[in-house]
């Protein structure tokens, strides 16, 4: 952050960003396919079951495209995110087009582990981009978020605007010391909501139709989330930033003893403004009367 | 069958538990000792010390629960941090049961991650898994001396199909290479009684046995009932001509073997982290480089000129090429060291030269 973009009196205190193992659950992804990759090229090659896939183009391609779709659907449903499983067939399509436009079915079992594992090197790359695009400022006046790739997006959140924060880390973050503080305004930003939906199927008789009726649920919770952009996502020290932040924020915010003492000031301001209003009228009523003449204090002394 | 019948019936069934306490006995003097090791290295790798801690704290858990399970007590709660791990039960049962959950606490951790372990090598299609009774006590075999003998003689075939296992690891087959990382990590997390954020002096191998000793005397009588079922057991297994019971303890003696095993590299790992951290500069990367690079190039030459023993000697090679770039690094670290004080040229020229001036004068 220049210091240009910084406000008058206004102190940076820290810069931050997200901590390299911080997007793991993006990096997870690449470690699979880095693993699979692995695994497919030693099954296919070095393996007690090599001949198998031997000169048979459709079992060898079976075998990588099932096991990428079969962990896209496990780790989409565990996480309800169909992106995950998109991301891999698009991987597997991906691949199987390469195949066919080169004509490369005998060198599948070479093609295809190392193509896996490029995707994995890919995605490792873009994750790494994605994370270094992110950076959090923290001054002793504000709390400013900046990131994006292609659109550069900017917060900028004063710390009397934040109502809470809400922090986590989890197993990695408390080995490595990151965590991520989601600080929540009075408008609701910083809050998300989890939805689960229950549902089930009954089938209303064969005879008359073959209706499919559906009777559904849905629960909404809402929690604290946001987007990476917009939370200190995986910052490290997590608790040396937190208790940086929470100490800010109880700077900015007044305490009991301090609306005390407003309160007690206001008293005093209208005991004062009262006490005023009295000499005023004190004062008019005295001018109304007849003034008695004053005695010159000169003559009285000659006297 | 043959034998005394006061051997038999007294002391043949103490001659597999004092082999698993002996056992039990070396495996908390290498925990002790890695706990020193991680203490050494903890101001400089300290994310690895939390991480041997949380696995400490994971296995502590799951016994803990599988102690409550055992017992039919229920998990309420189940939390598991870095630094702490809490196990509450759903019905809070006191006596044998809770002695019993408390002793899953206690001991679990000791056993328990090797049982993994052993699933994992019965995956992998090890072949050591084989309980004889040597010839020389077959008619022996329900004696003190013969129990223990066929005790030994059990553990001694399962270490060496174990140890020829190791050597022979494929460190290239994503088999072989999980197993050995589950080893790493059963070996970081045996720990009992785990280490804290901070170095607590009172939580070492007297604190874990004064805990264990506490379980015993608290309530006498289950240690009682628990040496009557274990005799029992013997006698069911003597009624019956079947040698149950020395599987069973040999069961126990194999999971202490995989412990120590997993101890020892991981001391070996600690040792080799607290050496690095001694040499200054980029070098020490090097010594991690050198550990996969020397492996894939002994195995990429015994790819094409074929050998016996490529795998053994793959891992010898690079076992021995880690040693010889630790002593090299270390050794032109010492020579620098001394080296602060030289002057350039040798004092010994030094004094020869005054010696020809004075002769000129």
């Amino acid at each position: 952050m220049k210091d240009e973009e910084l406000l008058n009196n206004e102190r940076r205190e820290k810069i931050l960003s997200p901590h390299p193992l911080s997007f793991m659950k993006f990096q997870f992804l690449c470690i699979f396919l880095l693993i699979w990759g692995i695994i497919v090229g030693w099954i296919v090659n070095f393996s007690e079951w090599q001949s198998g896939f031997v000169n048979n183009f459709f079992f060898a391609l079976s075998f990588w495209g099932i096991g990428l779709l079969l962990a896209g659907i496990i780790a989409s449903l565990s996480t309800v995110r169909w992106s995950i499983f998109i991301l891999y067939l698009t991987v597997f399509l991906t691949g199987t087009l390469i195949i066919y436009w080169q004509g490369i079915q005998n060198s599948i079992g070479i093609f295809a582990p190392i193509y896996t594992i490029i995707a994995s090197i890919i995605g490792f790359l873009l994750v790494e981009w994605y994370r270094r695009s992110h950076k959090y400022i923290i001054t002793d006046q504000r709390l400013i978020f900046k990131g994006g790739i292609a659109t550069k997006r900017e917060r900028s959140l004063r710390y009397e605007n934040v109502v809470e924060y809400d922090s986590e880390s989890g197993v990695l973050g408390q080995i490595f010391g990151f965590g991520t503080i989601i600080p929540q305004t009075p408008s609701g930003v910083g809050m998300g909501s989890d939805s689960a939906m229950a549902a089930g199927g009954v089938a209303l008789g064969e005879k008359k139709a073959k209706l499919f009726g559906l009777i559904g649920g849905e629960k909404e919770v809402q929690t604290p989330r946001t987007r990476t952009y917009y939370e200190l996502h995986g910052v490290y020290p997590f608790k040396e930033v937190k208790q940086l932040l929470e100490k800010h924020k109880q700077g900015s915010a007044p305490t009991t003893h301090h609306k005390e003492q407003v309160a007690f000031q206001q008293q005093q301001i209208d005991i004062q403004k009262q006490m005023r209003a009295l000499l005023k009228m004190q004062k008019e009523e005295k001018e109304e009367l007849p003034t008695p003449p004053i005695k010159d204090k000169t003559t009285s002394e000659e006297e | 069958m043959e034998g005394s019948p006061i051997d038999i019936v007294i002391f043949a069934p103490l001659a597999p538990i004092l082999g698993v306490l002996l056992f039990w006995f070396i495996q908390l003097l290498f925990i002790e000792s890695q706990k020193y090791l991680i203490e050494k290295i903890r101001p400089k790798h300290e994310p690895l010390c939390r991480f041997t801690n949380f696995l400490g704290v994971l296995y502590q858990s799951i016994c803990h629960a599988l102690g409550y399970t055992l017992t039919k007590s229920g998990i309420s709660d189940f939390y598991i941090s870095v630094n702490y791990g809490r196990v509450s039960p759903k019905k809070e049962k006191k006596g044998i049961f809770e002695w019993i959950s408390n002793a899953f606490l206690f001991m679990g951790p000791f056993f328990i991650p090797a049982v993994l372990i052993i699933l994992y090598l019965f995956l992998l299609g090890f072949k050591g898994f084989e309980t004889i009774i040597p010839a020389q006590v077959l008619y022996l075999k329900y004696t003190f001396g013969g129990q223990l003998t066929t005790y030994g003689v059990n553990l001694y075939n399962f270490t060496n199909n174990f140890l020829n296992f190791l050597v022979n690891l494929n460190l290239l087959h994503p088999g072989h290479f999980g197993f050995l990382l589950l080893l790493i990590f059963l070996g970081l997390g045996i720990r009992p009684s785990h280490i804290g954020e901070k170095k607590v002096d009172r939580v070492n191998m007297i604190y874990d046995l004064k805990n264990i000793w506490k379980l015993i005397t608290h309530k006498p009588i289950y240690i009682i009932l628990l040496f009557s079922v274990t005799y029992l057991f013997f006698y069911i297994s003597l009624l019956l001509g079947q040698i149950w019971y020395i599987i069973f303890f040999s069961f126990l003696g194999w999971l202490s073997i995989i412990s120590i095993v997993a101890l020892f590299i991981t001391h070996m790992i600690l040792y080799l982290i607290k050496t690095t951290d001694e040499i200054i500069g980029r070098k020490k990367y090097l010594l991690y480089i050198i550990i996969p690079l020397s492996y894939i190039l002994a195995r990429i030459f015994f790819h094409y000129i074929k050998a016996d023993f490529d795998l053994s000697t793959s891992l010898f090679i690079m076992i021995l090429s880690t040693i010889l770039v630790l002593y090299l690094s270390k050794r032109k670290k010492k020579e620098k060291k001394t080296q602060k004080f030289k002057t350039k040229i040798d004092i010994k020229s030094l004094e020869k030269i005054d010696e020809g001036e004075t002769d000129e004068r």
